[in-house]
């Protein structure tokens, strides 16, 4: 082997070792291109994504109960306090003909759903659990969306949490707004009074301790989206 | 052609041309890719280091706890995320080119498995193991090179399909239904991962100590036959370094 040879072996092992080592985040640079590349990928997402394609938990499949993981971004559990906030209500609205605001026996006395859903979290582990609520898609047919509508804004009263969702997996068989879980209502540790479940998208999209459906126009970015999590973040 | 010069002399240098460009190139892509897909695949694997569905056991997994950090690259979740959905396609595009490649010009052929390979296989391992004094007969790779080479197109394939049922276990629900549910898919990613580490670390281990010449073919995409480890009777770790005393280049 010619020094020149065994040089440039050093280099390229090199380069690769300080590429991956201790815990890097790569180059600053390349963090523009990841950006194009995610949104390369929301394309092909979008591609591959059919109203169809649906999550299924057989009836023989044990729900996780009590190990299903509870979290919140506020520095304390989010709980609604009528005394200081008025009665809880869900605002349904954006570019809309009808916006509504709706009490949880409101949501409860109109057609709902009751689906068992895989959770898929970002992390890697999933949970399952049975949901009760309102389809997204039932809430679009009460407000009536206008015409170039494409997304929809979940908000919540946990800090300053939201995610914004593509329409098309909004209008999902399976994206529901839930006000109960496994038989009962939310408690606070679920995202009380009401929340957005659907198991094709990653637990972090699926807003908790909702306060507005907000149908858009244009996207928004969400909590964990800006955060650098991918923003469509389908399964 | 070339002759000895020397009465002594023990190897004459032959340079040829072994690994074509596109060998050489889609080679150390695909190092890099490996290395960026693995560390961010292990950073990922660190926001949740088990395979059990909550609430309940998982069967196959011994071990507890992450991974060491500086083997992982990414620097949190979201941006080993972004690495490995991004390095996915390079990694796989580019094994695209060198399959391609390797099918139109024939180099396929060098790898394919024939009759007589397991057979190889076995007496490499006794050369390796002392047992068998003389280097078994070769081509361009031994039998165990072979193998590894054969095998390693396999395991990205299954890497990308496991990857595909955990990326998208609903939209792409059948492919995941076919390696046992979200949970087993998870599991045989990690598993088809350790392997090619498994694999490429052996592979790079053994470049060094068997056939260090043959880091120059992967670059400039020259060999010296006269220092292949068959001609140097190489063992890993337990070779000399031949005796050179005529230097002619050809190229062929």
């Amino acid at each position: 082997m010619r020094r020149r040879d065994f040089l440039g072996g050093l280099g390229l092992s090199a380069a690769g070792g300080a590429l991956s080592a201790c815990n890097s985040s790569g180059p600053r640079g390349a963090l523009a291109l990841l950006r194009a590349i995610e949104h390369k990928n929301e394309g092909v997402e979008r591609a591959l994504f059919s109203t169809g394609h649906r999550d299924l938990v057989a009836p023989n499949e044990a729900l996780t109960g009590d190990a299903f993981p509870r979290y919140w971004v506020s520095p304390q559990m989010p709980m609604w306090d009528p005394a200081t906030r008025g009665a809880w209500k869900l605002e349904v609205g954006g570019a809309v003909k009808r916006p509504v605001s709706l009490s949880v026996d409101d949501l409860v006395a109109m057609r709902g759903t009751t689906q068992r859903h895989n959770h898929y979290c970002v992390e890697g582990w999933t949970a399952r659990a049975e949901f009760t609520g309102v389809r997204v898609s039932e809430l679009a047919r009460l407000v009536e969306p206008a015409g170039d509508v494409g997304y929809v804004d979940f908000r919540s009263f946990d800090h300053e949490y939201h995610e914004c969702w593509d329409l098309d997996s909004a209008m999902h068989d399976q994206t529901m707004v839930a006000y109960a879980t496994d038989g009962h209502y939310l408690n606070a540790a679920q995202g009380a009074p009401a929340r957005v479940h659907s198991p094709i998208k990653l637990g972090y999209k699926n807003t908790k301790y909702l306060t507005q459906v907000l149908f858009l126009p244009a996207r928004t970015g969400g909590y964990w989206s800006d955060k650098g999590y991918e923003w469509y973040g389908g399964v | 052609m070339t002759a000895p010069e020397a009465a002594d002399s023990a190897a004459v240098t032959t340079s040829q041309h072994r690994h074509h460009w596109i060998v050489r190139l889609t080679h150390w892509v695909n190092a890099v890719a490996v290395v960026v897909m693995v560390g961010s695949g292990l950073r990922i694997f660190n926001a949740y280091p088990a395979f059990a569905r909550k609430g309940e056991p998982f069967c196959c997994y011994p071990f507890d706890g992450a991974i060491p950090r500086q083997l992982t690259f990414g620097g949190w979740l979201g941006g080993a995320r972004n690495w490995h959905f991004a390095m996915m396609w390079v990694l796989a595009l580019n094994g695209l080119v060198y399959l391609g490649f390797i099918y139109l010009h024939g180099e396929w052929r060098d790898l394919t498995p024939r009759r007589g390979d397991v057979r190889d296989a076995w007496e490499m391992i006794r050369f390796y193991l002392f047992v068998r004094p003389d280097h078994p007969r070769q081509g361009k790779h031994n039998a165990l090179q072979k193998a590894t080479y054969f095998l390693l197109p396999y395991l990205a394939l299954a890497a990308i399909l496991t990857g595909l049922a955990i990326w998208k276990p609903v939209q792409l629900s059948w492919l995941t239904w076919v390696f046992g549910g979200y949970t087993w898919a998870r599991y045989w990613h990690f598993v088809v991962m350790s392997l090619i580490v498994l694999l490429s670390v052996v592979h790079v281990v053994m470049v060094f100590a068997v056939d260090p010449f043959s880091l120059r073919s992967m670059i400039t995409g020259g060999y010296n036959e006269a220092r292949s480890p068959e001609a140097r009777n190489a063992r890993p770790f337990f070779w000399r370094r031949p005796r050179v005393t005529t230097h002619k280049e050809t190229k062929t």
